[in-house]
């Protein structure tokens, strides 16, 4: 099959779980034979074409700006849908694969011109994620997701939550959504470290234990649940240290919430890690929480579980498909530092349960979220689309 | 915020947002003081706060083209202003 896959992210250009997303099921597909090609958004230092694990990979540089987000994306679509156009000249495109709203308009438009099915994944909602329609901007993005939905011949969810939400918000026919979802490659994780240079190399003191954050700072990802769970934390375990991976616009606030815990000391902000520091943190580190208040799947849960480090994680949406409470990992109630602080102690002072925990965890990894099987789901979920 | 209090998104990261969005996303594509007041239309004085902000944060870089400052997001920046999308 040749198969145009349409993201806005792409590495290096990562931020969330869309990259990742569309790194891991690219590679497996390519791996099975099918012509991959990526279309999706320049990045400094990164080529404009380059073929990787046999996945074609096109970055469109955006020739034209607009300081209005809504304007801006709308003319990125012009110059990706641009780029598809000209790949057609040479490509018969079997299926045109959107991911979310950012890469609609070219999605669609693609799909009427070269009459090819169009599938579209949608990794989260604007309802979800800004928890409601607030603005008009956010009425916009509502709208080209509902468009979206309308025009895709089939849908792909990332969890059972993740569906029952996106058939309810637009209203769709049953039948129309299917759930596939995100996968890791856990073999990455399989590495031997030594934790007291990996903990040096942060500033991080070699008796201490990582309780671990990666994320988006911003307010879906619940950080600020973690940090007011630090004073919790660090009284029953005073040698935990909460270290927090990622950036985003929360940045500066979270950090005066630290502050005002009283409990800064304790409390480090890395920023952005490249992948091989991260594998190696998260490998290094004691527990991971995962405090999303909005989450449809939660891919740094599987991350975590196959790195072998027990995970508390907010008993909602995707996170509470993927961990079983008390099995394969923690669940602690959403919003609520208390439960948070709760799971992270009791994993930190019973070294049994946290390794019953990794165990199940690992195996659970290994049986259920592979790029190899969701590339299979996908192929099956493409072969509907052709068919109907 | 979700569940908790009300955070707006600072001043300066929309102001970063826009210089994302208008393309000053890397040296090459650099754009002066007197560029970045046209397609903002803000107070050429809240540009230059904000600029400051930015570049204290390593969100903002500076570059001399033949002795005209001008200025990009870094690729810190980038990850900054996706973080507010994705």
């Amino acid at each position: 099959m040749n198969i145009c896959m349409l993201t806005w992210e792409y590495p290096p250009r990562i931020v969330g779980g869309i990259a990742r997303h569309c790194f891991g099921l690219t590679r497996a597909l390519a791996k099975r034979g099918h012509s991959v090609h990526v279309v999706t958004l320049d990045f400094p230092g990164a080529p404009l074409y380059e073929e990787s694990d046999g996945v074609k990979i096109y970055r469109v540089p955006i020739e034209l700006g607009h300081p209005d987000f809504i304007i801006w994306v709308l003319i990125f679509n012009h110059f990706l849908e641009k780029k598809i156009a000209m790949l057609s000249r040479s490509v018969r495109f079997d299926i045109i694969h959107a991911h979310d709203w950012l890469v609609a308009p070219a999605g669609i438009a693609s799909k009427h011109y070269l009459n090819a099915p169009l599938v579209s994944t949608i990794h989260s909602i604007e309802a979800g994620r800004a928890r409601g329609i607030h603005s008009p901007n956010s009425r916009i993005i509502d709208g080209v997701e509902w468009w979206l939905t309308y025009e895709s011949k089939r849908i792909i969810a990332v969890s059972n939550s993740a569906k029952r939400e996106i058939e309810e918000h637009f209203h769709l026919p049953s039948g129309k959504v299917d759930v596939i979802p995100n996968a890791i490659d856990a073999s990455k994780y399989n590495i031997s470290v030594d934790r007291e240079s990996v903990k040096r190399r942060f500033g991080i003191a070699p008796y201490e234990r990582i309780v671990l954050f990666i994320g988006r700072l911003a307010p879906q990802k619940g950080v600020e649940y973690l940090i007011k769970a630090t004073p919790q934390i660090v009284r029953v375990n005073p040698d935990a240290r909460i270290v927090i991976v990622g950036d985003g616009w929360l940045k500066d606030h979270l950090w005066s919430l630290a502050v005002q815990t009283g409990c800064q000391h304790k409390i480090t902000f890395l920023g952005f890690l490249p992948d091989n520091d991260l594998v190696e943190l998260t490998v290094s580190s004691d527990v991971l929480v995962v405090p999303s208040v909005y989450e449809p799947f939660g891919i740094v849960a599987l991350e975590g579980m196959a790195a072998g480090v027990p995970v508390v994680a907010s008993n909602t949406g995707g996170l509470s498909e993927i961990i079983e409470h008390d099995r394969t990992g923690f669940l602690a109630y959403a919003e609520n530092p208390d439960s948070i602080a709760w799971g992270v102690n009791r994993i930190l002072s019973d070294p049994g349960y946290a390794s019953w925990l990794t165990q199940n965890a690992k195996r659970k990894i290994y049986e259920m979220y592979s790029w190899d099987a969701v590339a299979e789901r996908t192929i099956e979920v493409y072969r509907r689309a052709l068919e109907g | 915020m979700s569940g908790g209090e009300h955070v707006s998104v600072p001043e300066e990261i929309y102001f970063l947002c826009m210089l994302h969005n208008i393309g000053a996303t890397s040296s090459e594509r650099a754009l002066t003081f007197e560029e970045i007041v046209r397609w903002t239309m803000l107070e050429p004085s809240k540009v230059e706060q904000n600029l400051k902000i930015l570049m204290d944060g390593n969100y903002v870089a500076m570059s001399v083209d033949s002795g005209t400052k001008k200025y990009f997001i870094t690729i810190d920046g980038i990850r900054k202003v996706l973080s507010m999308y994705s």
